[in-house]
């Protein structure tokens, strides 16, 4: 078995990376050891099959889609507003700003029904996809609870939730 | 502006005064290299996507860097080139490395492989055989994968290699030497199965 220097030498030999001092070395050893032709083939067959491996690989997303999430983390710098990181998950950033979206809307809502009913009482309405809005009526305190509700499962520990109590 | 029929130097320079919708055109052109580099390296299609993402939103930032020296594809394709390997260094620290890359770090596994006789690639459709060499490239490690990524398909030398994976040149040409070994390996156990 040729030992390892000598088969490295053949790689770098294969890849036009050996000295030229070196190249007569290699090619004395290809001449007569078939072992060494062997290997020789092996690695420049293998070297040309990765080679054309690559032009089969497409983007699995059309041009508009694409574009889009990189216009959007571009678009802020080219009007001269703040640069976002580019470390930041695009989908991370747009759910946190459809939950804060979303949470005033719910505050908004929960005014306009406070207003809306004649008598004491509580209702429910869903507000998105998996947030519901609760409200409670006292009118003999004259006081309002609001509160929103994600679910147990949504983990929303960095958006404001909570319950509002208006007089 | 028709930007579809400029050069990339024209649409960098476009790009560089502001004009979004050239370097559009630019994402066009070279979206599909960008992501096939990412997921080559990162065999992973999400990953791949944000990678490439990420290195064209990096390109737009550092358009005032680029000199010319390459084509503005390769320049690209260095971008995300590192930015996977930040990444994969990322992952690297947070697991161990796997026993198949400890085995070839100490040296002699590829040795005593028997060498393929046949062409792996003999009889087999394009397609056919661009998804076994895909199959194959998945069962390296990432290491070997970037070795071959940056030899095979930057056609880097090993000098920039080892510069680029902070290691030896020698360690380039046993990592290169093992992943070429092991793909031919693979490659034949594939084509017998199937």
């Amino acid at each position: 078995m040729m030992k390892t220097e000598m088969q490295l030498k053949l790689q770098a030999y294969l890849d036009g990376e050996l000295p030229a001092s070196e190249s007569r070395g290699v090619r004395d050893l290809l001449a007569n050891d078939r072992e060494a032709r062997e290997l020789l083939t092996e690695l420049s067959q293998t070297r040309d099959l990765i080679a054309a491996h690559e032009a089969g690989v497409k983007l699995p997303e059309t041009r508009e889609f694409y574009w889009a999430k990189i216009q959007r983390a571009i678009a802020p710098e080219s009007q001269g507003g703040r640069q976002r990181s580019p470390g930041v998950p695009l989908l991370g950033w747009w759910r946190r700003i459809l939950v804060s979206a979303g949470a005033v809307a719910a505050v908004a809502i929960a005014v306009l029904l406070s207003w809306s009913h004649a008598t004491g009482g509580s209702d429910a309405v869903t507000i998105s996809d998996g947030a519901t809005l609760f409200t409670y009526r006292n009118y003999a305190t004259d006081t309002t609870l609001v509160w929103l509700d994600y679910g147990s499962g949504t983990d929303f520990s960095n958006d404001s939730e909570g319950a509002k109590l208006t007089p | 502006m028709d930007h579809s029929t400029a050069t990339d130097d024209a649409l960098v320079r476009f790009a560089r005064n502001g004009d979004m919708a050239a370097f559009e055109e630019l994402v066009a052109r070279h979206r599909d290299k960008l992501y096939a580099r990412a997921y080559t390296m990162m065999r992973n299609e999400d990953e791949a996507i944000d990678l490439s993402q990420e290195a064209w939103v990096k390109g737009w930032q550092r358009l005032a860097q680029f000199q010319g020296e390459s084509s503005f594809a390769t320049w690209m394709t260095r971008i995300v080139i590192n930015l996977c390997l930040d990444q994969l260094r990322k992952r690297k620290r947070q697991r161990a490395e796997s026993i198949e890359a400890m085995d070839e770090e100490s040296g002699g596994v590829e040795r005593q492989m028997p060498i393929v006789m046949v062409n792996p690639a003999a009889g087999l459709e394009r397609e056919d055989l661009r998804s076994r060499i895909d199959e194959a490239l998945g069962k390296l490690t990432e290491t070997h994968r970037t070795v071959l990524v940056l030899h095979e398909f930057e056609q880097m030398e090993y000098k920039n290699i080892a510069k680029i994976m902070n290691c030896s040149i020698g360690t380039v040409m046993s990592r290169l030497f093992y992943a070429r070994r092991k793909m031919a390996a693979l490659l034949q156990d594939l084509k017998k199965a199937g």
